[in-house]
């Protein structure tokens, strides 16, 4: 097994309503020879909405932060699991390094606290690392409880791909509308990946956490396509993704009368399941509105 | 970006449509779009727009700069980027309306105060600027507030359970905000930002 040092971006869902995102992360990634070490005093990316009031040197002034403190400690990895963080992370490092007059207005900001960045890090998301990395092959290595059996709906969403689904090491990870590697996370782990069209479907995002009302049919939709496939849960490696159609559930039963009760977990902690960790302590099951085990059990 | 975006002598002023080509980011590569109509049709909250991204698009290069800022296409946008991916021209679609939803803040309309996102908005950068985190809970209730006392508390009420829910399975947590260890240093850097863009855009 390769191991290697990631500087690790947890972003702010880590220590909220993806807790249990990060939780598994974690112990999947150590059992899987990869050291995550936080980057040192990490601040929020800006998400999706940053850029309203803090324009744009404030979203570079945010990015640029991170950047700076994770140079500054070593590893040329910068990896994050966060669909939102990957993106900001990703664009404003891209944009720092191909432009040497940005680049130094950046540094002008970043030297009001004493930080510099010079553009060279590699940004990355963890689902990017398992696949170009760590590989499958590994991941099969680690399972001794395969999910056999469990109909596992493989949910990307948006930004774990858009528009990023291209490394800054050249190339793309996966394709932007037909993404495989979660299906081949699920295989991985000895669960049956069904065919989902609604893979790459937006839950809304942000705009469902602000106004639901103008997006519970985007999710609507996405659980239909969940049903039709005949899975009984869904995995997703995006927070928000995760957080939003469980969270909203009972609202879209009440507003369409739908009875959908799927739990939506992450890819990680599927992992940390069948790789026989601890289902509190490392695969964090006990932390959904929807719980997984009663699924989880029927798998053999 | 540099200075405020010119303000029209009439309703169709070309002079914004250059603005916007020199200043917005991505902007550069809207003078490329042909009209086809990928980014509309990708879009999955497009019906819900006053003008899908091809006809703002349409707009701006026929110089309608208030019709544009005052659109909600800038706020109803979900930032999932399949016009992004899919634009046959490499248009970056979701920047652009990004951008000019910064500028429509910066230049006071209405839609930039009074819009869900606007709201939600302003209550992510107080608690980012603030805290250096987003703190879920306090954004999610300053957001609420801003539409006074009486529906926060019915929005708050409306969401009880689910809140509940978040604090029982600890993905909400009671007490006070997250935050970075060095918030001294996280403010001096944003206070500069702040002042470089002002300089950019001269003082309002």
């Amino acid at each position: 097994m390769t191991t290697k040092t990631m500087s690790y971006y947890p972003g702010c869902s880590s220590q909220a309503s993806a807790v249990h995102l990060d939780t598994s992360l974690r112990a999947v990634m150590g059992k899987l020879g990869i050291t995550l070490r936080d980057v040192e005093d990490w601040n929020c990316c800006g998400a999706s909405v940053g850029h309203v009031d803090g324009g744009h040197l404030g979203m570079y002034a945010l990015n640029g932060r991170n950047l700076a403190a994770a140079q500054a400690q070593g590893p040329e990895d910068f990896v994050t699991p966060c669909a939102a963080c990957y993106l900001n992370s990703h664009y404003h490092n891209e944009k720092i390094r191909g432009d040497e007059a940005l680049k130094a207005e950046v540094n002008e900001v970043l030297a009001a606290g004493g930080k510099s960045y010079d553009g060279s890090l590699h940004v990355r998301h963890s689902c990017e690392v398992l696949v170009n990395d760590i590989g499958m092959d590994a991941v099969k290595a680690q399972v001794t409880k395969p999910l056999s059996g469990l109909k596992v709906a493989g949910w990307v969403g948006c930004q774990t791909v858009r528009p990023f689904a291209k490394t800054e090491r050249g190339g793309n990870y996966d394709a932007y509308d037909d993404p495989k590697f979660l299906d081949d996370f699920i295989s991985a782990c000895g669960a049956d990946a069904v065919p989902f069209k609604g893979k790459t479907k937006c839950c809304g995002g942000s705009v469902s956490v602000m106004s639901p009302d103008k997006t519970l049919h985007l999710m609507k939709d996405i659980l239909d396509e969940v049903k039709e496939t005949g899975a009984e849960v869904v995995v997703t490696p995006c927070p928000l993704c995760q957080t939003n159609l469980e969270m909203y559930q009972p609202m879209i039963n009440e507003k369409f009368g739908t009875d959908f009760n799927f739990p939506v977990m992450f890819y990680s902690q599927l992992m940390a399941v069948a790789f026989g960790l601890d289902a509190e302590k490392d695969a964090a099951l006990h932390q959904h509105l929807i719980p997984p085990q009663p699924v989880l059990a029927r798998a053999k | 970006m540099n200075a405020m975006s010119p303000t029209p002598s009439k309703a169709y002023d070309l002079n914004f449509a250059r603005w916007v080509y020199e200043n917005v980011d991505g902007g550069d590569r809207m003078a490329l779009c042909m009209q086809c109509g990928t980014c509309s049709g990708s879009c999955p909250i497009g019906t819900q727009m006053d003008h899908g991204p091809r006809k703002l698009f349409m707009m701006i290069r026929a110089g309608m700069k208030d019709a544009v800022l005052s659109s909600n296409t800038l706020w109803n946008c979900v930032s999932c980027y399949n016009c992004v991916v899919r634009c046959p021209r490499q248009v970056p679609v979701t920047y652009i309306l990004h951008d000019l939803a910064h500028v429509a803040v910066r230049e006071g309309y209405a839609q930039a105060k009074e819009s869900d996102n606007a709201r939600f908005a302003k209550a992510f950068w107080w608690s980012a600027a603030k805290y250096g985190r987003t703190d879920e809970r306090l954004v999610t209730a300053k957001y609420y507030f801003s539409f006074g006392v009486g529906e926060g508390i019915k929005r708050g009420m409306a969401n009880q359970k689910i809140a509940m829910g978040m604090v029982k399975t600890k993905r909400m947590h009671l007490g006070m905000p997250h935050k970075v260890k060095n918030t001294g240093e996280l403010h001096a850097i944003l206070a500069k930002a702040a002042e470089m863009e002002a300089k950019k855009h001269g003082a309002k």
